[in-house]
């Protein structure tokens, strides 16, 4: 009995330690109040006289706390910014310690912006800093400010409190309504660097004026003067910022990389009587393939772009139940994206930056050929040489109620 | 009419700490039965010594408890028959024993005993018999005259139902056992009775049907029942804790109803009923975790809704066990979690909250589970003015106050009201126990502590067994065939055979084909083989 009893005991006791051990090992180490932590929405990196600047733009909870019985919206503006500055990226970083109540958290931010400085200067870095911080998420969308990066972060918006997420949300809208340029994120554009081409595209975020709106006040107006937009698209090769594609270039490259989700494609609607883009087409899917080719001394990439969608707009005399005509505006459309697609590959070829990720087909397709240009390191000529034979073929698969535009009943 | 004599009172008080009589048989003369009686009872203001010394010689004494008896049946029944016999002093020509004579032909009572100890003819006495004494006879006759003041049967006020039968048990064993008896109209009822606790003798009525209850669970409820030894029984809780599994677990396994129907439906699966005197709270044994959910309810109602309904009380289970144990974790530990817009509301109301998430919730949850322990207690009229306190003063001033979050209020009531769904009411207080330590855990260790818990209590549960028949039968061990009646309510069609967890063989309890195709057979004959 005595002995059944100190056996008992004995397993208790190793089982209390074991337990008391666990807890005491796994507890609250990381444990974290809402109200100790400040909930970083986005950051911005610079590079100014050989020294990090970073912004931080952090949620003002007071800001949002309607009914903590302080009485209705306070003035407080919903985010705060706070610069350090350091001769690392790690120094400045500490430094943020030396400046913020809270310990920052930055599992919820959503965007970060480059200034140009340092994109040009080289974005290692800080993409290194990403992928090794546990509590850096690499699904943040990246941008590149001509301006001071914190310029942007400092900038307030309407109907957004949350300025990150809301730069995020207008991010995610563009590409996929317009589809001008699709967003990145850190991830991607990890990817993007270390693939075969090792270039990258990544949107550019701008102010429309140059007044910054950083005070509650200021957003009282209907229409600010200056607010956040996107602008046009930054290339990068190899890390570096080496040029621009203006927008009508990205679209063009959106094309080429098969990422179009819908757009809207201005057309004339008769080249006989000008270039006047009377109508529009919108662009509902699209398909893009690309096939490289090796032609004696150079490689041919294969376009095929094929899509479909409604015809929108629709002006001058034309009336739809004509044979022709139909085909008529699809062959518009097939020479405006045309269009498009060679303006971006020219401005691409002059960049001399694979941002279409030929290289990757091209590795694909012929491994062996491959082998030989990455061992004399020629894929830059290569790709000078590429010539690209894209072919359109667009389908207007519903054009409305009416046949004729509204302009030609009018006339009759 | 009563005679009371102190002084033999007192006497029996002085008489020694031995409090349990010992068996001791009647004597000869009428005197000195009645006199050790009286020392026995004492000078207690209830008992009622009617003498009927005669001259014919024949000295009796009527001795009844006043309060437990039905007063009528004694004045027409015994007084009136046994002072005619006087008057008419029949007495002398009869043949045989004056205690015959009187139970064959005088006395026009059902059920009358002869007890030839004291012990036995107390026990008689304090059901509410009446007692007969003779002098020259050393035996007591014994008549049922019990007829004391009972409750009406009345609608069970801690398991209501919309529809169904509105008839509860009463604290009286009889009732609680004709109820049954009128619902399953079987003669394989069988009602098995116990007197178990030493001063209150305590009648307890094990009821099972015979032939389906399987016979080593009887055996093992008869065993247990056999080795209670205890000084009172006064609820049937008292049983409870006694034949219980395991003694260290906040997981009820045995199931208690007030209601008639729903202890039928039990003994119908197999399960055996113990009623007990005094308490309208009947047992069921063995019982299953996912007993636990099932309403009675869930029967009379349509099996779609039923089933639902039965999903959302399980659902309603794990809210109410973990719902504030997650708002700690996530909110201390894993904020990636969260939508951000969500924390950003969260973290807004936790600004100037001057406690730690796990003091506010713990906070939070004792305040209510005073305030519906006040609740329970009040007086029907002030009743009110609690939840009136408990929902303005503690809800919203608090959190105008600054001092809990309105999202941990949303949190606590929810978890509250998601308690109250459960249909056992032993279930959702073992509930609030476990709930306490969740949140501990949860404040310690995050998500990683609530599953490391979740787990222990799985592992707790799967090993706990009632009367022999797993816990979390029939999901672990799994048996698909009996889960048509456990997550939900299959339509009565489907649910053909009686599950086997405590019925002796998986007997069909509808006819195999209990449905037939109207525009074939219109006469809808059952059993049909297929």
């Amino acid at each position: 009995m005595n002995k059944f009893y100190l056996l008992v005991s004995k397993k208790w006791h190793t089982a209390l330690c074991i337990s008391l051990t666990a807890v005491l090992l796994g507890g609250c180490w990381d444990n974290r109040e809402l109200n100790e932590i400040g909930i970083t929405s986005g950051t911005a990196y610079d590079w100014n006289n050989n020294k990090w600047t970073i912004t931080y733009q952090v949620i003002n909870p007071l800001s949002s706390s309607g009914t903590m019985g302080s009485g209705g919206e306070s003035n407080t503006p919903p985010f705060l910014t706070f610069t350090t500055q350091g001769a690392s990226i790690m120094d400045a970083i500490s430094h943020s310690n030396m400046t913020s109540v809270r310990q920052l958290f930055f599992a919820h931010s959503r965007m970060t912006v480059f200034s140009e400085n340092l994109a040009r200067k080289g974005i290692t870095d800080v993409m290194d800093l990403f992928l090794r911080k546990p509590d850096a998420r690499e699904t943040v969308n990246v941008f590149i400010s001509r301006r001071m990066g914190r310029d942007i972060l400092d900038q307030l918006m309407q109907t957004s409190k949350n300025q990150g997420a809301g730069i995020q949300l207008m991010m995610q809208q563009e590409a996929n309504l317009s589809s001008y340029y699709p967003g990145i994120r850190m991830f991607e554009l990890a990817v993007n660097l270390a693939s075969e081409s090792h270039c990258a595209t990544i949107p550019e975020i701008k102010l429309t004026g140059n007044e910054i709106m950083d005070s509650t006040q200021e957003i009282e107006v209907t229409d600010l003067p200056s607010r956040l937009e996107l602008g046009s698209l930054a290339v990068l090769k190899n890390d570096r910022l080496i040029g621009w594609l203006s927008v009508k270039e990205a679209f063009g490259l959106t094309f080429l990389t098969n990422q179009i989700h819908s757009a809207s494609i201005s057309i004339p609607s008769d080249p006989k009587k000008g270039e006047v883009k009377d109508s529009s087409f919108s662009l509902l899917h699209s398909k893009t393939k690309v096939k490289p080719k090796w032609e004696n001394d150079h490689f041919v990439m294969d376009v095929n772009v094929r899509g479909g969608g409604t015809l929108l707009q629709l002006s001058g005399d034309v009336d739809l139940n004509k044979s022709g005509e139909i085909e008529q505006l699809e062959q518009n459309i097939n020479k405006e994206v045309l269009a498009y697609i060679q303006e971006s590959w020219s401005a691409l070829q002059k960049l001399n930056a694979d941002a279409t990720g030929f290289a990757t087909l091209v590795h694909r397709k012929y491994p062996r050929r491959w082998k030989q240009i990455k061992a004399a390191e020629s894929w830059d000529k290569e790709f000078r040489a590429i010539e690209l034979r894209p072919h359109v073929s667009m389908k207007i698969e519903r054009f409305g109620l009416g046949s004729k535009s509204f302009k030609s009943i009018e006339n009759e | 009419m009563s005679t009371s004599q102190p002084g033999r009172a007192s006497q029996s008080n002085n008489s020694g700490p031995e409090s349990v009589p010992s068996s001791r048989p009647l004597m000869d003369s009428l005197e000195d039965n009645l006199s050790e009686m009286l020392r026995r009872l004492g000078a207690s203001a209830d008992i009622v010594v009617r003498r009927l010394d005669t001259e014919a010689g024949l000295p009796m004494a009527v001795v009844y408890i006043d309060g437990l008896i039905n007063t009528d049946i004694i004045n027409q029944s015994i007084l009136q028959p046994l002072t005619n016999m006087f008057l008419q002093n029949e007495g002398k020509e009869a043949k045989g024993s004056t205690a015959e004579q009187l139970r064959a032909r005088l006395l026009p009572i059902g059920q009358i005993q002869e007890c030839k100890t004291f012990e036995s003819a107390f026990s008689m006495l304090f059901e509410g018999h009446t007692l007969i004494l003779m002098d020259g006879n050393k035996a007591v006759l014994s008549m049922d005259t019990t007829g004391w003041e009972t409750r009406s049967i009345n609608e069970p006020t801690s398991q209501a139902v919309v529809r169904g039968p509105k008839e509860g048990f009463t604290e009286n064993l009889r009732t609680g056992t004709s109820l049954l008896r009128r619902k399953i109209k079987s003669p394989d009822l069988r009602i098995e009775e116990y007197k178990i606790g030493e001063r209150t003798q305590t009648n307890i009525a094990m009821v099972y049907l015979k032939g389906i209850t399987d016979d080593q669970i009887l055996e093992e409820v008869r065993r247990r029942l056999n080795a209670i030894q205890t000084d009172a029984i006064l609820e049937s809780n008292y049983i409870e804790e006694f034949i219980q599994d395991g003694k260290w677990t906040p997981f009820p396994t045995i199931q208690n109803s007030e209601r008639p129907d729903a202890v039928a439906a039990g003994i119908l699966e197999g399960q055996v009923a113990l009623l007990i005197d005094g308490t309208p709270f009947a047992l069921l044994t063995p019982a299953t975790f996912f007993s636990f959910f099932q309403s009675s309810e869930d029967y009379y109602q349509r099996y779609d809704v039923a089933s639902f309904l039965r999903m959302i009380r399980i659902l309603s289970f794990f809210v109410s066990m973990m719902l504030p144990a997650l708002y700690i974790a996530i909110t201390t530990f894993h904020q990636e979690m969260v939508p951000t817009p969500l924390l950003v509301s969260l973290a807004a109301q936790r600004e100037g909250v001057p406690f730690p998430a796990l003091v506010e919730a713990l906070v939070m949850e004792l305040t209510f589970d005073v305030l519906r322990e006040a609740g329970v207690r009040m007086p029907r009229a002030i009743g009110p003015a609690v939840s009136i306190v408990g929902a303005l003063v503690l809800g919203q001033a608090a959190v105008q106050a600054g001092l809990v979050s309105a999202a941990m209020v949303i949190v606590v009531s929810f978890t509250a009201i998601c308690n109250f769904v459960i249909p056992s009411q032993v279930i959702s207080n073992a509930l609030r126990l476990i709930r306490f330590v969740m949140m501990i855990v949860a404040g310690v260790l995050g998500l990683f502590g609530i599953t490391s818990f979740l787990m222990f209590l799985m592992i707790h549960m799967a090993g706990l067994s009632s009367v022999g028949v797993p816990y979390l039968s029939p999901v672990a061990p799994m048996t698909p065939r009996y889960l048509k009646d456990v997550f939900i309510r299959a339509p009565q069609v489907l649910l053909k055979i009686r599950p086997k967890l405590a019925a002796k063989q998986e007997a069909y309890r509808q006819a195999q084909i209990s449905k037939t195709n109207p525009s074939h057979d219109s006469s809808n004959k059952g059993g049909q083989s297929p």
